[in-house]
């Protein structure tokens, strides 16, 4: 049996205008053909709209082929007899955790599947026992959904295909809106299914570090499947791979920038791997040496290189300064909760600051503290020296200084067109006329929306267009300060680098102080002048990402990762090898790696 | 503003009266309602106020926290007793003007008002001991026989706990949207009804497509995992009345009995 063959697979979505008539066809798959075998691991890579969840929902039988066929475990889905048999086969998981969890407690979703079925009750029962625990939530059994993390949520989801004892998961993006921390739960429960119960997982997603442990993977692009193969031999091809809007995990970029200079150690997946490559090959170009010794060298850099950066600071006067500021949820009840705890913080004029942490270290109420949308439970925040909690102070005006943007800040367009809703935070400050239109004008083109979509509706963009215009709506107000929830959540890397670099470009263009909020380390490493690491409520380090990234098993404790290449450094370091410890992006490692030809 | 709609008000003891068969505290809360316009005179309240007293010892909920449940009534309680007191005709006790108390409006409206109170402390007490999906559970097994009438049963029960999942979650996203709009210098505390009401514009349409978009997604989740409506459907928690259940509706049948032999034999 198969779990999964396409042939010919053809699929149009259909526009219909108010009369019924067809207005527009748009292929979404163009004769993809692939063969999936019993127990195997399935990545399918592809930027936003490259049809890969098309793809799944036709495994599914959620959609039905325009052309050609799709049998799933031997059965066809246009055959209506098979429906309820190949969903329960081929269980899918979706990206939204919120959105694919029907009761309110978990046991109950998880019984979903098979009362649908049409399982006895005394059955269901057991299946939910056993289904629980292979995800590991039996401890949550009671619990409400609302009360669990994301990447608990998606586990609940999983539990809830299992108990229905398909023979292969589908999942469609199912770690697209967690954090790290809830990714890496995701990933390795499905790996331990695939490994212990032989189900046939097909994982779709734009991450790459979670492709590298698949068996196959797939790459598709505007509805064709343009790449199949090993993880190795796909990211071999890292050129063609850019051009498609993906990218390479941050070590194969630098073992392929080696080979290209002539230093071939093979395509490295992961830094351990890279590390130990590199060590055997070329270790003797850094003269090993006992560690200890190297250590100690580190440790001097470190403070050497703090000094000159607290000098620079300490010369402007801040814009925003919080003093012994903390935020308590729900004080006096039984749901109390510290999510700020007494943290002081300058931010200083035209500062680009990564501010990190995982979900709950309390880095999305600091950044409402920064604009006045939550007042401080004890301490005060100041902008340009003054109390935002004084007693005549205009906080309204204090909110078109400090632009916030949301994460998804696409979730809050709501005019009938691009170009009024970019409007309405100017508006809101009393621009009228050419002023307020030259405003708007400004904030898009330097997002760069194209004046062609700026009458459309906002609903009516992709993804990154959506996510441009909000942030426009934001910057149209020109703030002096830019605050940013995770601007890229959700994108494809295409996506992803290019908001990343319009950010940075602005912030040099018109000197704005930038504060992103970011999962990614190698995001932050690339922009930010100073990394804020937030955990349990309290800053953890305020210092450049040379200086915190130096801190890899202190963060490796509070659930963060350094960027891939530093990792590998510090990897080379452990081995003996004199390289530097504290490289942050793959120029500079290249750079160290590739021994001076003198 | 939107912080204070809560669902439910469950109260997380374990009692007896917890324990009970939703369907049981369903019927049981009809009858006292019934049971309460059957009382006409204060006498009549003693019996209630006693058999009342006996379940909530029983359901371990703190009279505070019955107490509170008051408080959303209160305006209600508020007007209808002050319109009983000026508006019953009869021996005038005192006069100022246009007002007039008079003794009969006096004794109607207190009545009027411990019946509001024993109504809201019922059914509070129903919702205090059952959680909202038990409650959604013993109406759907309730309103079976509604079917053969093709009323869908089913359907409005999906539906209904499906919003009671849903309800907190759209109300955390209202609460996000709105902060986002404040950030764009949206103001929602100031000027009059109809400028707070064009300010909601920005909030409301963004969570109505969002409420649309988790609507979609929820449905093709609910396909994929085999869902067809209610026919050939099993229950992983199928109702079954217990011995506790006897209990009740025995304690039911000699309440319900007693109000009724005070009103035909003492005409209270």
């Amino acid at each position: 049996m198969l779990p999964v063959v396409t042939k010919g697979l053809v699929h149009d979505y259909v526009t219909r205008d108010e009369e019924g008539n067809a207005s527009e066809t748009k292929r979404a798959l163009d004769h993809v053909d692939i063969t999936v075998e019993e127990g195997q691991f399935i990545a399918v890579l592809g930027a936003n709209g490259s049809g890969k969840s098309t793809l799944a929902k036709h495994i599914n039988a959620l959609l039905l082929p325009t052309d050609g066929t799709v049998l799933t475990c031997d059965m066809d889905t246009a055959d209506d007899d098979y429906l309820w048999e190949i969903r329960k086969s081929a269980g899918m998981v979706f990206q939204n955790p919120d959105n694919q969890i029907v009761a309110s407690v978990v046991e109950e979703d998880v019984g979903f599947g098979p009362e649908n079925l049409g399982v006895p009750t005394e059955e269901i029962l057991e299946r939910v026992d056993e289904c629980l625990k292979a995800v590991g939530m039996t401890k949550y059994r009671e619990s409400s959904p609302n009360k669990l993390s994301g990447g608990q949520k998606q586990r609940v989801a999983i539990a809830g295909i299992l108990a229905m004892q398909p023979r292969c998961i589908l999942l469609d993006e199912p770690t697209a809106m967690l954090d790290p921390i809830g990714r890496r739960e995701v990933l390795e429960t499905v790996h331990r299914l695939n490994r212990e119960k032989g189900i046939t997982v097909l994982l779709i997603t734009h991450y790459m570090e979670e492709v590298i442990d698949a068996d196959r993977v797939l790459v598709m692009n505007k509805g064709h499947l343009v790449m199949q193969g090993t993880p190795r031999e796909i990211f071999s091809r890292m050129d063609e791979l850019k051009e498609l809007r993906l990218e390479v995990p941050q070590v194969t970029e630098l073992s392929q920038g080696l080979a290209k200079a002539g230093y071939d150690i093979g395509v490295a997946l992961t830094p351990e791997e890279f590390a130990d490559a590199y060590a055997g090959k070329f270790g003797g170009l850094h003269g090993a040496q006992a560690p200890a010794a190297a250590g100690n060298t580190a440790e001097n850099a470190a403070t050497a290189a703090q000094k000159p950066e607290n000098d620079a600071s300490e010369a402007k006067e801040a814009i925003l300064t919080l003093r012994d500021v903390s935020y308590v949820y729900g004080a006096k009840t039984a749901f109390e909760k510290v999510a700020v705890d007494d943290v002081n913080l300058d931010i200083y004029p035209g500062e680009y600051i990564g501010l990190i942490g995982h979900t709950g270290s309390g880095k999305s109420t600091m950044i409402q503290l920064l604009n006045g949308l939550e007042r401080p439970s004890e301490g005060s925040v100041c902008f340009e020296g003054e109390d935002i909690f004084g007693e005549k102070y205009n906080r309204r005006l204090l909110r078109y200084n400090v632009g916030l943007v949301f994460q998804y800040p696409d979730h809050q367009l709501f005019e009938t067109t691009v170009f009024q809703d970019v409007c309405y935070g100017p508006k809101n400050q009393g621009l009228t006329g050419d002023e307020l239109k030259a405003r708007a004008e400004w904030a898009l083109n330097l997002v760069g929306v194209d004046p062609s979509q700026w009458q459309t509706s906002p609903f009516e963009l992709s993804g990154g267009q959506k996510r441009r215009v909000a942030i426009a709506g934001v910057l149209a107000m020109k703030p002096k300060v830019l605050v940013l929830d995770e601007p890229t959540a959700g994108l494809d890397p295409g996506g992803r680098d290019e908001i990343l670099g319009e950010i940075d470009r602005i912030r040099r263009e018109t000197g704005m102080t930038v504060v992103l909020v970011s999962h990614r380390m190698e995001d932050v490493a690339r922009f930010a002048d100073r990394l804020v690491v937030m955990n349990d409520g309290k800053i953890l380090y305020a210092a450049s990402p040379r200086v915190v990234f130096r801190h890899r098993r202190e963060l490796t404790e509070v659930g963060l990762e350094v960027p891939q290449v530093t990792q590998v450094m510090q990897l080379l370091r452990e081995k003996g090898l004199q390289v530097p410890g504290d490289l942050i992006t793959t120029e500079e490692a290249l750079a160290a790696l590739i021994p001076a030809k003198q | 503003m939107l912080r204070d709609i809560t669902i439910g008000q469950y109260y997380p003891v374990d009692s007896c009266i917890h324990r009970l068969d939703p369907r049981t505290k369903i019927i049981g809360t009809l009858l006292y309602i019934v049971s309460l316009f059957l009382v006409r005179s204060f006498p009549g309240f003693i019996v209630v106020i006693t058999a009342f007293a006996g379940v909530l010892i029983l359901s371990k909920v703190p009279v505070k926290y019955l107490l509170r449940g008051l408080k959303p009534i209160l305006l209600i309680l508020f007007i209808t007793v002050l319109f009983n007191f000026f508006l019953t005709d009869g021996k005038v006790v005192w006069h100022w003007k246009i007002f007039t108390i008079t003794q009969e409006g006096l004794l109607r409206g207190a009545f009027m008002g411990i019946r509001l109170v024993l109504l809201i402390f019922g059914t509070s007490m129903m919702t205090y001991t059952t959680t909202p999906n038990q409650l959604t559970d013993g109406l759907e097994r309730l309103m079976k026989p509604l079917r053969v009438i093709h009323f869908p049963v089913h359907e409005m029960a999906m539906m209904m706990s499906i919003a009671l999942r849903f309800i907190p979650i759209l109300t955390e996203e209202a609460t996000r949207i709105r902060k986002a709009q404040t950030a764009r210098g949206a103001d929602m505390e100031s000027g009059g009804l109809i400028k707070r009401a064009k300010s909601l514009v920005p909030v409301f349409i963004p969570l109505l497509v969002s409420a649309f978009h988790r609507a979609f997604d929820l449905a093709m989740a609910m396909e994929a995992r085999c869902y067809h409506g209610g026919k050939g459907r099993t229950k992983m928690k199928p109702l079954r009345y217990r011995l506790g259940d006897a209990f009740a509706f025995l304690y039911l049948v000699c309440y319900v009995g007693t109000v009724i032999l005070l009103r035909i034999w003492l005409k209270i």
